[in-house]
């Protein structure tokens, strides 16, 4: 990986934390209708493993969380941000919003509401992909909080037993909203899990870009060639609240973990970046993203033309 | 025109719609049978219905899966999302209990969260009804609950040609359908035409035309209901009888009409007494046409209880024709002493 395959990832990286950021301070203006769930600490891992896909070939499901991993599947930053502000221009014209982002156009098929309900869905799009012969792959993107749940196991289960190509991702940030990932699952980590199931399964710091990059196109080329299924963790840190606003009280300074995007900058000066560089591609992309959601917040609010449309679809009546 | 029972037509239909289309695959447990079993016949299915498709058409598209439904249903709305057809049999519609979410917040709602930017053409195919000691959890009429939730059509066909056409109909809807079908009708035969033809969703059928009540009833229901209809018609009271077919999109038109003409409602409902199809069916046509109605309309359920495993509790709690005819009687004679 040369530092000029690099920097447009450390662009990128920066453009999804600017774009939080942005989504943040809209949030506390009251622009937001909901509340967001930021992606803050896990951008560099994200941008790592969607490096190594490509849509709509390829799809990814994702969490409640996963505003950073649409826009590094390459959804319009502008309509994802007027789909989280719920409005017109939106992926969905803001039926949707922050925790139903789909853009299955780029191979981002859908976030979801519900904790592991994603993942399912995945297994789905890996059955498409295998049974179609596309030579896409499906990847289920998880927190440790849904690592607990029954529909995540049965999938596991199910993509060995049916030998989907399947990509299963758990962003480890060690906290499911307030409780501890440890607390949880008994001290059992995700990897001891996953290789019970059978599946072939790497851990990744996230915040080493080399690792994770090198890591996921091992892993992701796996799947693609082999067609089986296979399950990468990624450490990273939740460098904001559960939800931005909350108060994180259940938190103590002492977890205060490093930020990835500090730790990818360092990783490209020791290559050669000078800071000059570094700043200027971090002032793009700030400015860049704080132009997208700008963009969005001008636009109206037309939800309620969007579901009249749905309730005459959908009533019940013929 | 050929006479089959209701699994045949259901086969036949699977056999027409797979050879003609091979982005529809068919998943759930047992359904070729014997997976990873060494020797042995075939299973299709718990009640035939997709025996033989298994052979035909191969593993990759005839899938036997572990017993974990929520995982193959959310697999199989996730293919409905990027390109095939799933075909889900849920062996019992009891069992949608462990595989809920999969169909309450994610088939049900992705083409709504995707503004309609895809299809969903899902359809899962599941069993119901009581009258075979099957007892509590694999007998429910669970119909009334998925039709309650905002983005699935609901269908119960109760004849060999509505099974197969409404499967057709199904498979080329956009919107994801789960069909009903009744455990105690796959042996029930009809006349079929040759080609199977679609019966479009959100059409109800008028089984027999009179002008003394309205009767509404689905499933086994719509066949005790007509045993009921005939015998009346020897003392003269003669009945339209509506088997709406599908329940969502309800042909509440072709029921408006009915009661427009006969100001009396019954509906009958193997389904739970509070809050189900019954209910649904009354309080529309109440809010929409009560000036129509000479008598308040009647609700033939079982009792609010699960269902009980003895022959004679199960037969007391399942409404029958006799049941259905006392309740006719009695809507009239209400009439006419009113």
């Amino acid at each position: 990986m040369t530092l000029d395959d690099l920097k447009p990832l450390f662009e990128k990286a920066h453009f999804i934390r600017a774009f939080e950021h942005e989504i943040a301070a809209l949030s506390e203006a009251g622009d937001v209708p909901g509340l967001v769930h930021l992606c803050l600490g896990a951008e560099l891992f994200e941008v790592a493993l969607c490096a190594n896909l490509e849509g709509p070939g390829d799809q990814v499901t994702g969490s409640h969380r996963s505003h950073g991993l649409a826009l590094a599947m390459g959804a319009d930053p502008v309509a994802v941000a007027a789909e989280i502000l719920g409005r017109t221009g939106g992926l969905s014209e803001g039926l949707g919003g922050t925790q139903h982002l789909l853009a299955p156009e780029v191979g981002f098929l859908t976030s979801n509401g519900i904790v592991g309900g994603q993942v399912p869905l995945a297994a789905g799009a890996a059955l498409s992909a295998k049974t179609l012969k596309t030579g896409g792959i499906g990847v289920a993107v998880m927190g440790d909080g849904a690592t607990n749940q029954g529909a995540v196991f049965e999938t596991m289960n199910l993509a060995v037993a049916l030998k989907l190509p399947l990509l299963f991702v758990i962003e480890n940030n060690g906290l499911g909203q307030s409780t501890s990932a440890h607390y949880a699952s008994g001290g059992i980590s995700p990897m001891a899990r996953a290789r019970g199931f059978g599946l072939a399964a790497s851990h990744v710091e996230g915040g080493d870009i080399t690792g994770c990059l090198k890591t996921v196109d091992r892993l992701v080329s796996w799947v693609r060639e082999t067609g089986s299924p296979a399950l990468v963790e990624a450490s990273v840190p939740r460098l904001s609240g559960h939800y931005h606003g909350d108060e994180q009280l259940y938190r103590s300074a002492a977890d205060s973990q490093p930020d990835p995007l500090e730790q990818f900058e360092d990783t490209l000066l020791r290559a050669g970046a000078t800071a000059t560089e570094c700043h200027t591609i971090k002032t793009g992309a700030h400015a860049a993203a704080k132009a997208a959601v700008t963009a969005a917040n001008q636009q109206a609010d037309t939800s309620d033309e969007a579901v009249a449309r749905w309730a005459t679809r959908l009533g019940g009546a013929a | 025109m050929t006479r089959m029972s209701i699994r045949d037509a259901l086969n036949r239909a699977h056999q027409d719609l797979m050879a003609a289309d091979d982005t529809i695959v068919v998943i759930g447990e047992d359904i070729a049978g014997g997976a990873g079993v060494k020797g042995g016949a075939e299973l299709g299915g718990v009640f035939g219905v997709t025996r033989g498709l298994g052979a035909k058409f191969g593993e990759g598209r005839v899938i036997d899966t572990p017993i974990s439904e929520a995982s193959f249903i959310g697999m199989a709305t996730g293919a409905a999302m990027t390109g095939l057809k799933p075909i889900v049999e849920l062996m019992f519609s009891d069992f949608i209990g462990v595989a809920f979410d999969q169909i309450l917040n994610q088939a049900a709602k992705a083409r709504f969260l995707a503004n309609g930017r895809f299809d969903l053409p899902l359809v899962i195919r599941t069993t119901m009804g009581a009258g075979d000691s099957s007892a509590a959890m694999h007998s429910q009429s669970l119909y009334g609950v998925l039709a309650q939730i905002p983005g699935l059509m609901v269908a119960c066909p109760s004849t060999p040609a509505d099974a197969a056409g409404l499967l057709k109909a199904a498979v080329g809807s956009p919107d994801p359908v789960v069909l009903f079908e009744h455990k105690g009708l796959y042996g029930h035969e009809g006349d079929v035409a040759d080609d199977l033809p679609a019966v479009p969703l959100g059409k109800g059928r008028l089984v027999t035309e009179g002008e003394s009540a309205t009767v509404v009833a689905l499933g086994a229901m719509r066949h005790a209901a007509e045993a009921a209809v005939t015998s009346l018609e020897a003392r003269g009271i003669s009945i339209d009888l509506i088997d709406p077919r599908t329940i969502v999109p309800l042909d509440l038109t072709l029921i408006a009409n009915s009661v427009k003409k006969t100001g009396h409602l019954v509906v009958v409902d193997e389904g739970t007494d509070f809050g189900g199809f019954a209910d649904a069916v009354i309080s529309a046509v109440a809010r929409d046409h009560f000036g129509a109605l000479k008598a308040a309309p009647v609700a033939v359920t079982p009792p609010h209880t699960p269902i009980p495993y003895g022959r004679a509790g199960e037969h007391a709690w399942l409404p029958h024709a006799d049941t259905i005819t006392a309740a006719i009687l009695a809507l009239l004679d209400m009439q006419e002493t009113a």
